[in-house]
């Protein structure tokens, strides 16, 4: 407790006032808290901004503490523009929780403590910056408590931290009645990240919107998952039913498709497709063809139900249908 | 670990690209004697199945989805031969993690069931399960697209 005697802030000369953003030292953020003499005012309006104030802390200031607060009060209004250039320090909001848990460590006080053994633990500053919020909402739940200059400095507190919200880390806000422990806030952030990827989801599958509640989504989303991988098993039937006039169509088929779709493939890449392996196509396999064409007619009026009239497949049709005239009478003639 | 909000990246490529690959694909199967032989129509839908699955992987993901290497590498294995793919900053899996952060046992039911059937599944926490499925389900309708247009365009009418 000897730090927060009144004396010793007055042993704390004047040392410079270089915060050392990114360094570890504990002691020389901790120090620079403790100068005195009119930067007080300044330290316990930055104390205010970042919200650590708590009731221990005016207790622990003294009587002259409430007194320099009160000037606060009067001061915040007036000159606001010191508080900015607490506010250009970036680091101090990562710092922050270092220095506000190594104050407030002498502190006998059990949530705090928890807290604070939670804070030491350098955890992220998202974390930090979440059970610094805690404190606030503890600080505002203490209102009732509290006097009436504290309720005033609370306004500040959560003006200022509006501020602060605009930067880049997450606020939690604990509500009333939920624990608000490290865990079940991991958890809760966990389940919120959940839900928005499930929301995700929901906008890709199609009749999801009916279904409310995890579970339904889920099913309906692996029973969506399900049929695709049927519908490709299906169609790779039918593919490899009609392979032999792929085999003498795709070239052709391709080429043409992808130049008419304008799309800037190399055209290095479309030629490849160019294999022309009509040699390897002796007679025997025309018949076999007749059965595969005669096959694939049956099989093609079956489910072609979600087509979309896009480019691609009009294109594809009306090559194919060019391509018909050339090649594939003379399968039919073989009949 | 709370993070600023990254919007979910579900890009998928255009049709172009998978029609591309699985063309590909296509035109190597082809290339082997005994494709076309009207028999073994079970081993060719096999075949075609797996080329389509395979060219869809690279398609879509490449190897920066964690689905399209686990589909990668599995295929690979079926064909005795060795993948390498290039290992991602953070590691896929991670058996501490695991423990740690998959809890919940009511959402792990159904999360079992949706893990089974996106590949790869098994090594993934629940919200990157999610993500996966969500990029697999799209590249899977981009591929289901390709197909039927192909086989619409080559059926004789």
């Amino acid at each position: 407790m000897d730090y927060f005697s009144p004396h010793t802030y007055n042993s704390s000369l004047s040392f410079s006032l270089v915060l050392n953003p990114k360094g570890k030292d504990k002691s020389f953020k901790f120090l620079y808290l403790l100068y005195m003499d009119l930067s007080v005012l300044e330290r316990v309006k930055w104390l205010q901004q970042q919200q650590m104030v708590s009731p221990d802390f005016f207790e622990i200031l003294g009587s002259d503490g409430r007194e320099e607060l009160k000037r606060v009060e009067s001061y915040l209004g007036n000159n606001n523009d010191e508080l900015q250039s607490f506010r250009h320090y970036e680091t101090i909001d990562g710092c922050i929780s270092r220095t506000s848990s190594f104050q407030i460590e002498q502190v006998k006080n059990n949530e705090e403590n928890r807290v604070i053994a939670l804070q030491h633990k350098r955890k992220t500053e998202g974390k930090t910056e979440k059970i610094e919020n805690k404190k606030k909402k503890k600080i505002k739940t203490e209102d009732e408590t509290e006097s009436s200059m504290k309720g005033k400095s609370n306004m500040s507190n959560s003006e200022t931290s509006s501020e602060i919200q605009k930067r880049d880390y997450i606020h939690v806000r604990a509500r009333r009645g939920e624990a608000t422990d490290r865990h079940s806030l991991a958890e809760r952030a966990r389940r919120e990240k959940l839900s928005k990827k499930m929301k995700c989801l929901q906008d890709i599958v199609p009749g999801c919107n009916k279904v409310t509640g995890k579970a339904g989504m889920l099913d309906e989303i692996i029973n969506y998952v399900q049929s695709l991988q049927q519908q490709v098993e299906f169609l790779s039937m039918k593919l490899s039913v009609l392979n032999p006039e792929l085999e003498y169509h795709i070239n052709e088929l391709s080429t043409k498709q992808f130049q008419a779709c304008f799309t800037d493939l190399p055209e290095a890449v479309s030629k490849q497709l160019m294999m022309v392996d009509a040699s390897s196509f002796p007679l025997q396999h025309q018949e076999s063809l007749d059965y595969s064409v005669i096959n694939s007619i049956q099989t093609t009026t079956l489910g072609s139900k979600d087509q979309t009239s896009s480019g691609w497949e009009i294109h594809s049709q009306s090559l194919y249908n060019n391509l018909r005239t050339d090649s594939v009478s003379s399968f039919f003639s073989l009949e | 670990m709370a993070s600023a909000d990254k919007p979910i990246n579900t890009d998928v490529p255009e049709k172009d690209v998978f029609a591309l690959h699985f063309l590909q694909s296509l035109s190597n199967l082809r290339r082997q004697n005994t494709f076309n032989s009207p028999e073994k129509t079970n081993d060719r839908v096999k075949k075609i199945k797996k080329a389509a699955y395979v060219s869809m992987a690279r398609a879509a993901g490449g190897t920066n989805r964690l689905w399209s290497r686990a589909l990668l590498r599995r295929a690979a294995k079926e064909n005795n031969k060795v993948v390498r793919l290039p290992r991602r900053k953070k590691r896929v899996t991670c058996l501490r993690r695991r423990r740690s952060n998959r809890r919940d046992p009511v959402e792990e039911e159904e999360a079992e069931r949706l893990r089974n059937l996106v590949p790869g599944g098994g090594g993934m926490e629940t919200s990157k399960l999610m993500e996966e499925t969500a990029h697999y389900i799209k590249c899977l309708s981009m591929q289901v697209k390709v197909m039927q247009c192909l086989v619409d365009g080559l059926a004789p009418k």
